[in-house]
């Protein structure tokens, strides 16, 4: 069985600080980090590959230069191999953009029986890649995965549904994007760290090792400028308690903050 | 010239200190309190090679030379001196001894397993009478047929009662005194004779168990000297001047801790209105201490950069351990006195810290004794010898 895992490089949001006042980000340490989505997706990867005597897990990641750590650290973590898409020609990637390159890599690579990817990342947070690519590749897709078992070529997966959860059997190929709080890292064994980064490489692929035309390669979306979000006006709740209770509840639900009877992640 | 970590290094500390944080050191306390380091974390530890960092692939090790074993020291040293204490005896002078000095053989047999943390190491030299008079030893070992005898009794033997394996160093021949009249043994703990005594009730590092063994006609393999037969003084000299690099860095790691803390305090804290930390008497301590800190990481990583790279490194690790246990000294005292009662109090770590730091002044040749060494490193090359 073979995985592939694309992950993400994301700065790591403990080194920036969200100045509102000056409507600003200020980055005070420029250190970047595997977004936990994708370290997540790695884990369930190779939980699966340590269940099974041939399976075979491969990171990629599409990004700058400085990506290789990421995918290094992907190897110390235990994967097979890994490989950093990276070309000019990517950088003004927006998702559909990406989408292509991510399912050239997967092509180039005899393609997936089952690829792993974070629920959402940790920066821009979209949750598109995974529906994504499983469009493009043509795969099954389940989302928002929070346990998960492969057998007799498919995949048994457990995934929130509304207020509970759904089991949701698909047939292989899938792209399964996964729950980071139901997967938690594995620590990366020193030895593997160290062979990470003198032993083992992690080869580049651009335009021509995937067969892509740069030209193929335009973004739907154009960066226009960042802007802070409005402030949101403070709302006020008067009444009795009881009613009180309820329309904050309702609110805090409407802004996504709290998840009532969402039920517990630890399955 | 370069002062910055390789990558490998830099993703290490990172692993090393996400591990330290939520493994280690919400157990501080309780290592302390109960006088234990937990085998479950000695087993985690293990199952990410943190038990043989300094130690070649090929035998178990992790491959990360002494620059990796000092970064792991650090990392421990800013959580829990306990734990630092029992995977740096296990590490840094009882496997380094056998790594030094020991045959193929011997680093199969025993290397392998205690860089794997199988087995837990220790070293057995301390004696009654004998301790920074290291040449002084009582403990004698005695030929008969295809094995040694050893007898004597050794004290203040870190990891002794907790180790599968020890380096022991006994008289061979009293006539040849400290070179050609000492030989190292590994001795396995399992072997009839060796028992444990008593356990120190100590001051601090509790959570690091300090023993007397007691060796009662203990029959050892021929095949068990380590080093040359005679050599034993030097063997474990070799180890000791390389576990003094690492307890160095052991010593940054305490440092710095102090010193986030009593800018996160210093802030927190006010007086007369203002947090303590617009006072020019606390600025004075934190320079103080940051200044240190910033010194004593130049001499511990170049120190671990000369061992790595096969040079010469007497003095400067004799210097990482005076120096490293000094600094120690003065910034847990200092944040001490800028926590003022909170620092006193048992509910908080910093008198934990000043308590677990005290030992690194005594442990591994005392501060005098590194002196000495520092000092007949600086006279020989006009002749003069100092006896070390």
């Amino acid at each position: 069985m073979r995985m592939v895992i694309p992950i993400k490089q994301i700065l790591d949001p403990a080194g920036i600080t969200v100045r509102r006042d000056k409507e600003r980000i200020f980055i005070n340490r420029e250190e970047y980090i595997i977004d936990p989505g994708s370290k997540a997706a790695l884990e369930a990867a190779l939980r699966l590959k340590e269940e099974r005597d041939q399976a075979e897990t491969i990171a990629i990641s599409l990004g700058p230069a400085r990506t290789d750590d990421a995918l290094r650290e992907a190897l110390a973590m235990g994967c097979d191999a890994a490989y950093l898409l990276s070309d000019p020609a990517f950088e003004e990637a927006d998702l559909s953009v990406a989408t292509l390159i991510l399912a050239a890599a997967v092509r180039k690579l005899g393609g997936a029986d089952l690829i792993l990817v974070g629920r959402q990342s940790g920066d821009t947070g979209a949750g598109q890649i995974g529906p994504r690519l499983a469009e493009a590749l043509g795969y099954a897709q389940v989302t928002d995965v929070y346990a998960l078992a492969v057998e007799n070529g498919a995949a048994r997966t457990t995934r929130r549904w509304g207020k509970g959860y759904a089991t949701v059997q698909v047939q292989l190929p899938a792209v399964v994007t996964v729950a980071p709080e139901a997967f938690p890292p594995r620590y990366p064994h020193g030895a593997r760290i160290m062979n990470a980064y003198r032993e083992w490489n992690v080869p580049v692929w651009g335009c021509a090792d995937l067969n892509l035309e740069p030209s193929s390669l335009t973004p739907l979306l154009t960066f226009r400028g960042e802007s802070f979000p409005p402030p949101l006006e403070p709302e006020r709740f008067r009444g009795n308690p009881t009613t009180v209770a309820q329309e904050v509840i309702t609110a805090l639900t409407l802004h996504k903050l709290i998840n009532p009877g969402g039920g517990s992640h630890g399955l | 010239m370069d002062f910055s970590f390789p990558k490998e290094y830099q993703l290490f500390r990172r692993m090393v200190r996400e591990f330290c944080e939520s493994e280690v050191k919400p157990l501080a306390k309780v290592i302390d309190r109960e006088h234990r380091v937990p085998h479950e974390t000695i087993r985690k530890a293990a199952k990410l090679g943190l038990m043989g960092v300094p130690f070649p692939q090929k035998y178990g090790g992790m491959g990360g030379g002494e620059i990796g074993y000092c970064i792991l020291m650090e990392e421990l040293g800013r959580v829990c001196t306990s734990t630092t204490t029992v995977i740096g005896a296990h590490t840094g002078i009882g496997a380094m001894a056998i790594y030094l000095d020991g045959t193929e053989e011997q680093k199969q047999k025993y290397l392998v397993p205690l860089a794997q943390g199988t087995a837990i190491g220790a070293f057995g030299l301390t004696e009654a009478q004998a301790g920074s008079d290291a040449a002084a030893i009582k403990t004698t070992a005695v030929r008969d047929g295809n094995h040694y005898v050893l007898n004597g009794t050794k004290i203040f033997i870190t990891n002794g009662d907790i180790a599968d394996i020890i380096t022991i160093m006994a008289v061979t021949d009293p006539s040849l005194g400290a070179y050609g009249g000492i030989t190292a043994f590994i001795v396995e703990t399992d072997t009839p004779g060796f028992s444990i005594g008593s356990l120190e009730n100590k001051m601090g590092i509790r959570g690091s168990s300090t023993a007397e063994c007691v060796l009662q006609d203990v029959r050892v393999p021929k095949e068990n000297v380590l080093g040359q037969f005679g050599a034993g003084f030097l063997t474990f000299m070799k180890a000791l001047d390389v576990g003094r690099a690492s307890l160095g860095a052991g010593c940054l790691g305490g440092a710095e801790a102090a010193l986030e803390a009593s800018i996160q305090w210093a802030r927190a804290r006010e007086q007369f209105g203002v947090p303590i930390a617009t006072k020019q008497a606390v600025h004075f301590m934190i320079a103080d201490m940051a200044a240190e800190i910033e010194a004593l990481r130049a001499l511990v990583y170049r120190t671990a950069w000369l061992i790595d790279t096969g040079q010469p490194h007497i003095l400067e690790a004799s210097a990482c351990k005076l120096f490293g246990s000094e600094v120690a000294h003065r910034c847990i005292n200092r944040a001490l006195q800028i926590h003022g009662a909170l620092g006193y109090s048992r509910d908080y770590w910093i008198e934990l810290g000043w308590r677990d730091q005290r030992i690194t002044e005594i442990y591994e040749g005392t501060n005098e004794i590194q002196r000495i060494v520092i000092a007949a490193n600086l006279f020989r090359p006009y002749g003069m010898r100092i006896p070390t």
